[in-house]
């Protein structure tokens, strides 16, 4: 099987989905929306004096603020990316589901696996090439000189590099939980509400310092320092903790999936 | 060309197939027959590579299915009518399975056409008919120019005109050297182009054999079904 074709064939399936446009748009539209909204208030306080009300005093602090909601739309891409595979058809058309085409063509299942976390990671860091910069020209763009200060280039760089990864990650983990449900439902459900609305994992934290090394936690240094909550890990190992996490799961997964009956 | 070779496969305490074997020869049009929970699509299943067997083995030319290397250039197949998600159109999903296993992105217009769907070829598949599907379904198996047909019910849903020219389809196959496996829990569809039946119930094979050996001490293709499947043990061989 040369994995060139596999590879291209679940990007092809991948990108013809209407879901994954969703996931894309909320990470682009949903960081856009939010930077908007931030950037207003931040340079009107700036403007007005009152730096104490702005929460940021660089453009690039303001657009990075909203950058958690493009992991909605990662966990949105992780999953669907899998489940649409066990979705099943209308019954009037049969009632079929995709896995079994997927299978007969690519009976290398691990092959599967890796060719669909390889799009799924293209097809993120696509999503973050556009709503990154865009949320940051935007709020360039409308904070303007009202800033009071700057992030240097290196820093700007390495946080929109770490963004990218974390979004990235945060796919993988998704697809690989959606190997073991199969079923869209509870991953989006769970994983969107848990990286927007309440983070159980940082709860969590509140009782056990060892919460800190989940994966969501592991990485949310990638964004740069989050002054919200102290402790846990700095940047670099805890991208790595995100990663192995990451990796580990994909590699149980496709052990379950390359054993179970499709 | 295909083999199965005792093939046993519990679900939980329920045994589904009860060491099931017999053979799909090549130039011919073999019919796997038996009443719904048979056993039919759990063994076509294990023959592809989608259940595991938990004894025996089924295989394609010598080899087991996911050993094959770009599989649907040997053997394609139809189960669970269009196995297409249901927010693709039809083009998209026969592109990409064609990608998959490097098949020209010409055979998908070639089988649209073959199977009458050219004008509904950017649909999505969720607003298909139930025959729509199973004509989808058909053009996939068909898209590598494979040697081998396996379909699971492939009439299903299919009108009148739909079935005589999958017949004339699935007989052109086997009388151009190919090899051809069907199963049908419907008798009357598989009399007039199976050369060789298979009979399973209750997870076993009942009977095997060509056409008149299967067929000879009965009035009907239907008799024999209905005698041979209701108490499982009026064996044929």
């Amino acid at each position: 099987m040369r994995a060139w074709s596999v590879f291209a064939a679940e990007l092809q399936k991948l990108s013809a989905l209407p879901a994954v446009w969703t996931g894309a748009a909320v990470a682009v539209l949903g960081a856009g929306a939010l930077t908007l909204l931030n950037a207003v208030g931040v340079r009107d306080a700036l403007l007005a004096g009152r730096p104490e009300d702005s929460g940021y005093g660089s453009a690039f602090d303001t657009a990075f603020a909203s950058m958690p909601i493009g992991t909605v739309g990662a966990v949105v891409i992780g999953v669907v990316a899998m489940s649409s595979e066990f979705t099943a058809n209308s019954p009037d058309a049969g009632g079929g589901r995709q896995i079994g085409t997927t299978l007969v063509a690519v009976p290398r299942r691990v092959g599967v696996l890796v060719a669909k976390a390889a799009a799924v990671v293209l097809l993120v860091l696509a999503t973050a090439a556009v709503a990154i910069p865009a949320s940051v020209t935007l709020a360039e763009a409308i904070i303007g000189d009202a800033a009071t200060s700057t992030v240097p280039a290196d820093e700007a760089v390495r946080r929109c590099l770490g963004a990218a990864l974390y979004w990235t990650l945060t796919a993988l983990l998704a697809l690989a939980v959606t190997v073991f449900t199969r079923s869209g439902v509870v991953p989006l459900l769970v994983l969107v509400v848990n990286s927007s609305l309440v983070s159980v994992s940082l709860l969590l934290t509140m009782l056990t310092p060892v919460a800190h090394w989940l994966p969501d936690m592991a990485g949310r240094r990638l964004f740069g320092d989050v002054d919200t909550v102290a402790g846990g890990l700095a940047a670099g190992p805890g991208a790595l903790v995100m990663t192995g996490w990451a990796l580990a799961l994909l590699v149980v997964a496709g052990a379950v999936f390359s054993r179970r009956d499709a | 060309m295909l083999t199965i070779e005792h093939l046993v496969k519990h679900h939980g305490s329920r045994t589904v197939l009860d060491h099931v074997g017999f053979e799909a020869r090549s130039g011919r049009v073999t019919a796997f027959l038996g009443p719904n929970g048979a056993g039919k699509s759990s063994t076509l299943r294990i023959l592809l590579g989608l259940d595991r067997a938990d004894e025996g083995r089924a295989l394609v030319a010598g080899q087991s299915y996911r050993s094959l290397r770009d599989p649907l250039r040997t053997l394609g197949s139809m189960l669970d009518g269009s196995g297409a998600h249901r927010s693709r159109t039809a083009r998209n999903h026969l592109s990409w399975v064609a990608r998959s296993n490097g098949i020209p992105q010409r055979r998908v217009d070639h089988v649209l056409d073959q199977v009458g769907l050219t004008a509904s070829a950017r649909t999505r598949v969720g607003r298909y008919s139930l025959g729509m599907g199973q004509r989808l379904g058909l053009a996939c198996a068909l898209l590598g120019e494979p040697e081998v047909l396996v379909l699971d019910e492939p009439v299903n849903g299919l009108d009148p005109e739909g079935i005589r020219w999958i017949r004339g389809l699935l007989r052109a196959h086997a009388d151009a050297g190919g090899t051809v496996l069907l199963s049908s829990h419907f008798m009357g569809e598989v009399a007039d182009i199976a050369d060789d039946l298979v009979i399973i119930a209750g997870g076993r094979v009942v009977a095997d054999g060509t056409l008149d050996d299967v067929t000879r001490r009965y009035e009907t293709l239907e008799d024999a079904f209905f005698a041979l499947t209701s108490d499982g043990r009026d064996t044929v061989r």
